[in-house]
């Protein structure tokens, strides 16, 4: 009896975990994007970072998070969007990849939201000249559009020796 | 079988196996009672283990071995090579039964059957002779431990009567070893008119050190024990100071029979008795009569002291912890350094109360952090043993007599960097061994010792640990060197190239001058290997010849990985640290002293010597206030033979700081090796001096 009980407590908590995502969503520009809550470790302010000679233009440098260095990555660069100041909004979004920590330079940050798992869907195929891998889906919350990122390929050590051989060749 | 279990098991034997392996090596270089002690605990703790993990096969044949190791300890067996061989084979087998793959395991049930057989050779060939040899011992007799007795003789009055000469006796007691303390006791002298001259009032208390046992030590008495007062007690461990007692959990039994008081026939029954009567070891020990109350007490007392001693000198721990506890430290260092800043801020009294108390946290966390890199530290001994099988080995199948000379062992290095220096050492040994070494027929014409020898040494120095490997061998010969480079088009003939410059070709890639391919070394791979994988850990490497006299291999390695003494300098905006260790001078150049070189490009010219100049901010493209650099700054660094001359704006002082690793994706610069927080929070990346050298070069190519 007992058991029966639990089996089906478990069936609807899965089943809830299968309709709904969480999302930290974010702005850049105009667009809102989204990374899963669970990829994300934390979110501060902008802080003094240190630029890393000879690095990849997008990689703003190292900062110091509580004594540990960490890599940042500036979004806008990354995407081939005008650069812009930083200012009290810009923040820098701690993602684990790999086991690695690495911050994300966005413009401002929104909100946490939860997207039926209905209504992301794969994205459209972009032209191929732009380089689509870190974006995973569409996610569709009322009118709110929003850009699924997937985090463990902003920064790839395969993308990485890409762009390197491109830079020699 | 429970997993938990069969891990501590694994864990345990891998443990217990590494002594035994570098335990008995070194008992091929002499016996020593002490180490075949050990070994036996060694094997009896094997024993023990396999039989609770229930790995039946390790179970049987560790007890096979105990006795045979048993008939060693009572000296009915000498060691000799067969033992040696047979221990050392029979730990292969260990190996394999215990870490094994099924395969292997199938395959060491065979090594079982053959190892058995052999032991049971050793034992019948031992007991054989033990039966008409009782008198005769082995002409070599076995060095023993010493134990201290305290003895106390009164014999009975009249004794006289008897024929014996009580004297005599006391006399023969005392040539059992070094009498240390000798006190007579005369208060049963009656008065003189009272005095019979034919009895004996007298009573002796003798302190001898002996390398005797009890049983010997009773011997001695053995026609006046009967009817006299004679008391032998063994006090060694009053004597025996503190720090020689090894730290380790013994079981008592086990002391027992190292002291000679039980054999392992009484260890086995007084067993089997405890798993009967429920009763403690001790219990059934005195109650059957093998030994004194005395005794027994004295045995658990050393057994108790034993166990402290281990309780206090280890803990295990995971590294991880290690490094999360100085990932934390630095941060209490941050978090104390943005403190002072608030504290500047301040204006009133509270400010200076606010510093004093900050000042002595500085103090604290300091302390702190040197404690926890010493946890850090391991002595480097354990790495250098298990040397001692590995080139035992080698010369074996390369038929070379070679001895391993192992100092230093208590030098401390970090942890990673033990890890690390393994195999660089196995090849630098492998290669003395192979080419340093000659065969005994080569050494005997020279005129050397038949019996080549390697020293593997390390010890501190200025900041450093040297680590060398030395030879007596033949030395490199320059000449062939010389000839190799030649061929190789790294020389033309007749240049000029010192010693050093020859030795240096040694650590290119593919470069050998061995004569033949070994099966070992001798095939390309080897010095640069060793050189690279020093460097990655920040030593260098650097080979001391001596043509016909031997070759010594010095590796110099930071003490510690994980903290370096750097020297902060300042370009434009950025903060770099260089390596204080890598810095020669620094110095503000003439204008005339720089100069345009073909091929080298820009130089300054130092005491009579041009060193390549490097502007920082050119090579990382940032912003820099000095242009000139006879208005900044040059720091001269070292990498090897390698001079270069960084130019920077100012330098800001040292300071020890905390590497952090870069991610390795983040720059193609070979020139920046990592990472620190300072004390504002900022990061700031610490300059390689290698691998700017590196990189120089590479350009200039």
């Amino acid at each position: 009896m007992n058991d029966t009980a639990t089996k089906n407590r478990n069936v609807t908590s899965e089943e809830d975990r299968e309709e709904l995502q969480q999302f930290v969503t974010f702005t850049i520009g105009s667009e809102i994007y989204g990374v899963d809550v669970l990829k994300v470790q934390e979110i501060i302010g902008i802080t003094e970072i240190t630029y890393v000679p000879n690095s990849l233009p997008f990689m703003k440098g190292v900062i110091n998070l509580r004594g540990n260095v960490v890599p940042v990555v500036d979004l806008r660069i990354k995407f081939r969007m005008e650069e812009r100041e930083y200012d009290a909004t810009t923040v820098i979004i701690i993602v684990e990849v790999k086991s690695r920590s690495i911050g994300m330079i966005v413009d401002a940050v929104s909100d946490v939201i939860d997207i039926a798992v209905t209504s992301i869907h794969d994205t459209p195929h972009f032209s191929a000249s732009i380089e689509t891998d870190y974006i995973r889906n569409i996610g569709r919350k009322d009118d709110l559009l929003v850009i699924i990122l997937n985090v463990d390929k902003i920064l790839t050590a395969e993308e990485m020796e890409t762009i390197r051989k491109k830079e020699a060749g | 079988m429970n997993s938990e279990i069969r891990d501590i098991f694994l864990e345990e034997s891998r443990e217990t196996l590494m002594n035994l392996e570098s335990d008995i090596v070194s008992l091929e270089g002499h016996f020593d009672r002490e180490l075949f002690n050990n070994i036996f605990r060694y094997v009896h703790t094997l024993k023990g283990s396999s039989g609770v993990a229930g790995v039946n096969s390790v179970y049987e044949f560790s007890h096979q071995l105990e006795n045979l190791m048993d008939l060693v300890r009572s000296e009915r067996i000498v060691v000799s090579e067969t033992i040696i061989d047979l221990l050392l084979d029979s730990l292969d087998y260990f190996k394999l039964a215990i870490f094994g793959t099924d395969e292997e395991i199938e395959e060491s049930e065979k090594m079982k059957e053959g190892l058995l057989s052999r032991i049971f050779d050793c034992i019948t060939e031992g007991t054989g002779k033990a039966q008409g040899a009782d008198e005769k011992r082995p002409a070599v007799a076995p060095a023993r431990d010493e134990r201290y007795f305290h003895i106390h003789v009164r014999f009975k009055e009249d004794i006289y009567e008897n024929g014996i000469d009580p004297l005599r006796i006391i006399q023969d007691c005392c040539a059992q070893g070094d009498l240390l303390e000798r006190a007579v006791d005369r208060s049963a002298l009656p008065d003189f008119p009272q005095l019979d001259p034919e009895k004996c009032y007298l009573a002796w208390d003798l302190l001898i050190r002996t390398e005797k046992s009890r049983r010997e030590m009773q011997d001695v008495f053995i026609f006046v024990r009967d009817d006299n007062e004679i008391v032998i007690e063994d006090v060694t461990e009053e004597y025996v100071k503190e720090k020689e007692l090894p730290a380790a959990d013994v079981k008592i039994g086990e002391l027992l029979m190292d002291r000679g008081i039980i054999n392992a026939e009484d260890y086995d029954s007084i067993l089997e008795a405890q798993a009967q009567e429920n009763k403690k070891f001790g219990e059934i020990v005195v109650e059957r009569g093998y030994a004194s109350e005395n005794d027994m007490s004295r045995a658990l007392k050393e057994q108790d002291r034993m166990r402290k001693k281990l309780e206090s000198s280890t803990v295990r721990v995971d590294t991880v912890k290690l490094d999360n506890l100085m990932n934390l430290l630095g941060e209490i260092v941050i978090g104390q350094s943005s403190l002072s800043r608030i504290a500047e801020e301040l204006e009133d009294e509270t400010e200076f109360r606010l510093k004093n108390a900050l000042h002595g946290l500085d103090r604290i966390t300091r302390e702190f952090q040197e404690q926890i890199m010493a946890i850090r530290m391991i002595p480097v001994g354990p790495t250098f043993e298990q040397f001692r099988r590995f080139v035992r080995d080698q010369a074996k199948a390369s038929g070379k007599e070679i001895s391993l000379v192992i100092e230093g062992r208590e030098t401390e290095l970090d942890k990673t960097v033990i890890e690390k220096i393994g195999d660089p050492l196995k090849h630098m040994i492998r290669n003395a061994v192979d080419h340093g070494i000659e065969t005994a027929e080569e050494r005997k014409e020279r005129g050397k010792n038949p019996a080549g020898s390697i020293r593997l040494g390390a010890y501190h120095q200025e900041g450093y640990v040297y680590i060398e490997v030395a030879d007596d061998g033949r030395g490199i010969s320059l000449q062939r060197v010389r000839e190799k480079a030649e061929v190789l088009g790294f020389l033309h003939e007749g240049d000029e190239a010192s010693e050093a410059r020859l030795l240096s070709f040694l650590f290119i890639p593919g470069f050998s001058t061995a004569e033949k391919v070994g099966d070992l070394s001798g095939r390309g791979v080897g010095m640069d290997v060793v050189r690279t994988n020093i460097e990655s850990l920040r030593g260098s490497v650097e080979i001391l010849n001596q043509e016909g006299e031997g070759t010594t291999v010095q590796i110099k390695l930071p003490l510690t990985l994980a903290i370096i003494e750097g020297m902060m300098v300042r370009v434009g905006k950025s903060i770099y640290i260089i390596p204080l260790l890598s810095i020669v001078e620094s110095l503000r150049p003439a204008r005339e002293a720089l100069k345009t070189v073909e091929d080298k490009g820009e130089v300054v010219m130092v005491r009579n010597e041009y060193v390549t100049l490097v502007r920082l901010y050119d090579l990382f493209g940032i912003p820099a206030d000095c242009l000139n650099p006879w208005e900044g700054l040059v720091v001269i660094v070292e990498s090897g033979e390698e001079k270069v001359g960084i130019l920077v704006d100012e330098l800001m002082g040292q300071q020890q700081i905390v590497i952090r690793s870069l991610d390795v994706d983040m720059t193609r610069s070979r020139a920046l090796s990592g990472a620190t927080v300072l004390g504002d929070g900022r990061v700031a990346l610490i300059i390689d001096v290698h691998g700017l050298v590196g990189e120089l070069t590479r350009r200039q190519a």
